[in-house]
This record gives structure tokens, C-alpha cells and sequence, in this order.
């Protein structure tokens, strides 16, 4: 599903990736994990050219976007969602608009807009929210308005750039629940960036682990799978005793 | 007030002078102010379009323009204006060093309230495939709105004040009425009065910018 090969990228002097080669392979829910500076950002900003490599090849579904002309890759990135850590809405746009957007940049009727937004918004269990704007919602509600958002033009691939970093545990929990989801139920290829270990040992089968620009090592591995997370007070006293003990 | 009513026919035409000297300003700092602040919002290092030469040449511009005294400038202008026009006296020769300076003014404002922009919002957008131009209109001006007019409504005030001074080329107005009528005919209430107008018009404009920023900004 996507290949990167040989792909290198510096900034001035800094070598932010040092020729990486990796296959990411369809339905997989792929970790990049690394210490900050460890390239992981820069790794998955390839993936869509948002950063431009200085040299190698970037695969994404079967299209080489390092050599599709500037009009060709718009329309590849219709088929490349995206989230981030601060999610990137609109913030003069209602929910609704901040989804429909997406549909708007990829032509769709005004009819189709309509019943796809609300779609979407009722997969991430925001559809009563539609009308309010990003400031009136939480950060996890913003950030799956984000991911409605991505999903709007039906994507093969969603990439995830620290999406629960900013999170409290609850609300990581959640958006880690929609990401399964998304990858379960529609199939998605998602490449999931995290400096957090137990999230990504959570929703993860395989992880990259990056170091220096380069990648160390890739674990296949058995998800853990979304724990709910215990609100209970008397959880939180028995937690505090035994790591006191 | 009596004095009003003695020049009421006079002071009618100034005020529609103002109107027409004021409304080509505002035409045209929309019209290629909005433009030419969105291109050197857009050409600086790091952003979309970036192009230095593109730049360098757009700013340099803008800041020979705002760095003339603005009578100088419109002397300066004044063969400029007699090739685009026929003429370099009245009002509507008046509103082409007019409308130089509103471009100039309004597009540096431009581009300060686009840099307010969070760069992710146009990350986000580029990653969703948005062409410059849907970049531009779907989410740079949308995300900008409420500074885009808070910028436009100090830059008419601006354009108020400088319409004031185009007495020089015969644009009249009220600042020449008050000038001409109230000061060198040491007519003190008359120029007085013609003050209290203006200042009621720039509560007016201020009033109204803040009003709609404030309703427009959702952020």
C-alpha cells in the first residue's frame, strides 16, 4: 500500500531521514515510535509529499507520487487522509463545513456533500454537533471532527500524526476506539506516529522503530487492543496503594 | 449652526467628495490591496509560493509608497495621474494617488493578519489536495476574516485622513471645506463644525469594523 524507497530528506544541514526503505502492506495499522528528532514526523510527511524527498521514490496505492505532476498529486492527496496532534480545523467553519470541505476541494454535488458530511460525523459520533464551531468542542471531539474530515473522500490510507498526544488518557482511549474502527470496518491502511509506547503496543501490528533518521528496527506485533479506562475513584485508591507498597 | 445652513449647499458637495475621493480607495485597496498583500503573504520564505525575488520586489514597493510623505506623494504623482487621466486636478484626479497609497497601506495589513493564519490550517488543507486557490479562498480568507476587516476598517480611516489633503490638486472634500471656508476665512466655527463631522464619521466606520470582526470571528 505504500513503499517508500530509498528515500532520504535533509533540512539545511540536518538529515532529517538518511535513505529509508519500508513497505507498509494494506489493512495494517503501522507505528512509527522514536524519541523526539528520531524522524518520525518527517517520515510520515513523505508519505504525502508534504515534505518533498531529496531523493527515493514515495508509493502510495499504487501511484509513484514522487513523479505525478503538481495537479496529479492534488488528486492523490484526495485519497491520503490526515490528522494531527492540533488537529488543523477551521476554526471560522462549523463542524459541518469543516467537513464538507474536504468533499467541496474533491467536487462533489452539493446533494452528495449534504448526506456524506452527516455520514461521516455519525461515524465519529459527533452528527448533533454539526453546527457548532471548533472553539465550543473538547479536544478529543475536535480531533475526530479531523478525522471525519480525512475520511469524508473515502481514503485508502489515513495518516496519523501524534493524534492523542495532546489527549488526556479517556479521550486518547476514544480516538484510538475510532481509529480501530476506521481500520476494521472500512479497511483503512493507517500509519500511526507516536512517541507514546503503550498506544502504540495498543492499536499497532506492526511498528518501525526510528532512530537518527533511520529505521532500526520493524516489530510485528500483537495489539493490544482499547482497554475501557477505569474512572472508578476506588480504582484510583487501589492503583495509588499498590505502587506505594 | 447658522453658518451650517449658509453653506449648506457647499458643504454637501465636500461631504460627496469625501464619499467618491474615500470610495475608490476602498475599491481599490479590495480590488488589488487584498491581492497584493495575499502574494506577499504567500511569497515569504516557508509559504506556499514562496519566491524571493517575487518578494523582495512586492516589499520593497510597498514601503518606498508608505514612506513618502503622502503630499509629497501626490505632487510626486502628479504626471503619473495627468497620463492616466487627461488631468492631475479635481476629485477625480484626487483619487489616483489616493488609491496608490490604499493599495500599499492595505496590502501590508493584509499580510499581517493572513501571518495570524496557523500555518496547520494550510498544512491540512494542502494535505486534503486544495489547490493555492482553494488554499486562498477556502480557508486563508476564511480563517483571516475578522482581521481582514479590523485591517480594512483602520485603513479607511486612514484613506479619510489622507482624502483631506487633496485640496492641493483641487479634490476638495471636507478637509479643504474646513480649510478653505473655516480656516482662511477664520470662519472657527465653521472649521470646528466640519471637525465634529469627521469625527462622527470615523466613530461611524470604527463602530461598524468592531462590530463585524467581532460577529464574524468564530475562533
Amino acid at each position: 500500500m505504500i513503499t517508500l524507497q530509498n528515500v532520504s530528506k535533509s533540512f539545511s544541514q540536518f538529515e532529517a531521514i538518511k535513505s529509508v526503505n519500508l513497505t507498509i502492506e494494506k489493512g495494517e495499522i503501522h507505528g512509527l515510535i522514536g524519541a523526539s528528532g528520531a524522524g518520525k514526523s518527517t517520515l510520515l510527511r513523505l508519505m504525502n509529499l508534504l515534505e518533498l524527498p531529496d531523493t527515493g521514490d514515495v508509493e502510495v496505492n499504487g501511484q509513484t507520487l514522487t513523479r505525478l505532476s503538481a495537479k496529479e498529486l492534488r488528486r492523490a492527496r484526495k485519497s491520503i487522509g490526515m490528522i494531527f496532534q492540533h488537529f488543523h480545523l477551521v476554526a471560522n467553519k462549523t463542524v459541518f463545513d469543516n467537513v464538507a470541505v474536504a468533499l467541496q476541494l474533491a467536487g462533489s454535488r452539493k446533494s452528495d456533500i449534504r448526506l456524506r458530511v452527516l455520514e461521516c460525523l455519525q461515524f465519529v459520533g459527533l452528527e448533533k454537533m454539526a453546527e457548532k464551531y471548533p472553539a465550543q468542542l473538547s479536544g478529543g471531539q475536535k480531533q475526530r471532527v479531523a478525522i471525519a474530515r480525512a475520511l469524508a473522500n473515502n481514503p485508502q490510507v489515513l495518516l496519523c500524526d501524534e493524534p492523542t498526544s495532546s489527549l488526556d488518557p479517556n479521550t486518547t482511549a476514544e480516538i484510538l476506539t475510532v481509529l480501530n474502527n476506521i481500520n476494521q470496518q472500512l479497511g483503512v491502511t493507517i500509519v500511526f506516529v507516536s512517541h507514546e509506547m503503550d498506544v502504540v503496543k495498543k492499536i499497532c501490528s506492526r511498528v518501525s522503530v526510528m532512530s537518527e533518521g533511520e529505521i532500526y528496527e520493524t516489530v510485528t506485533i500483537e495489539p493490544l487492543g482499547i482497554q475501557a479506562i477505569d474512572n472508578r475513584p476506588e480504582y484510583f485508591v487501589q492503583q495509588l496503594k499498590r505502587d506505594g507498597e | 449652526m447658522q453658518i451650517m445652513l449658509q453653506y449648506e449647499a457647499e458643504i454637501w458637495q465636500s461631504i460627496g467628495e469625501t464619499f467618491v475621493m474615500v470610495g475608490v480607495s476602498i475599491l481599490a485597496a479590495i480590488l488589488i490591496g487584498l491581492p497584493v498583500g495575499t502574494f506577499l503573504f504567500l511569497c515569504r520564505k516557508g509559504q506556499l509560493l514562496e519566491n524571493r525575488y517575487v518578494f523582495s520586489v512586492l516589499n520593497l514597493l510597498v514601503n518606498v509608497i508608505r514612506s513618502f510623505p503622502f503630499l509629497l506623494l501626490v505632487v510626486f504623482l502628479i504626471p503619473f495621474t495627468r497620463l492616466l487621466l487627461g488631468t492631475a486636478i479635481g476629485t477625480a484626479a484626487a483619487t489616483v494617488p489616493l488609491s496608490i497609497i490604499a493599495i500599499a497601506h492595505y496590502s501590508r495589513l493584509v499580510e499581517q493578519s493572513l501571518l495570524d493564519v496557523p500555518k496547520g490550517v494550510l498544512e491540512a488543507a494542502v494535505s486534503m489536495g486544495a489547490s493555492v486557490r482553494e488554499i486562498i479562498f477556502k480557508f486563508l480568507y476564511i480563517e483571516a476574516r475578522s482581521g481582514l476587516v479590523l485591517g480594512l476598517t483602520t485603513s479607511i480611516i486612514s484613506f479619510i485622513s489622507y482624502s483631506t489633503i487633496m485640496g492641493v490638486v483641487g479634490g476638495g472634500g471636507i478637509g479643504d471645506f474646513a480649510i478653505r471656508y473655516g480656516y482662511q476665512q477664520f470662519q472657527t466655527e465653521l472649521m470646528m463644525y466640519m471637525i465634529i463631522i469627521m469625527v462622527i464619521l470615523v466613530q461611524l466606520i470604527q463602530f461598524t469594523g468592531t462590530t463585524v470582526s467581532r460577529v464574524i470571528d468564530k475562533r
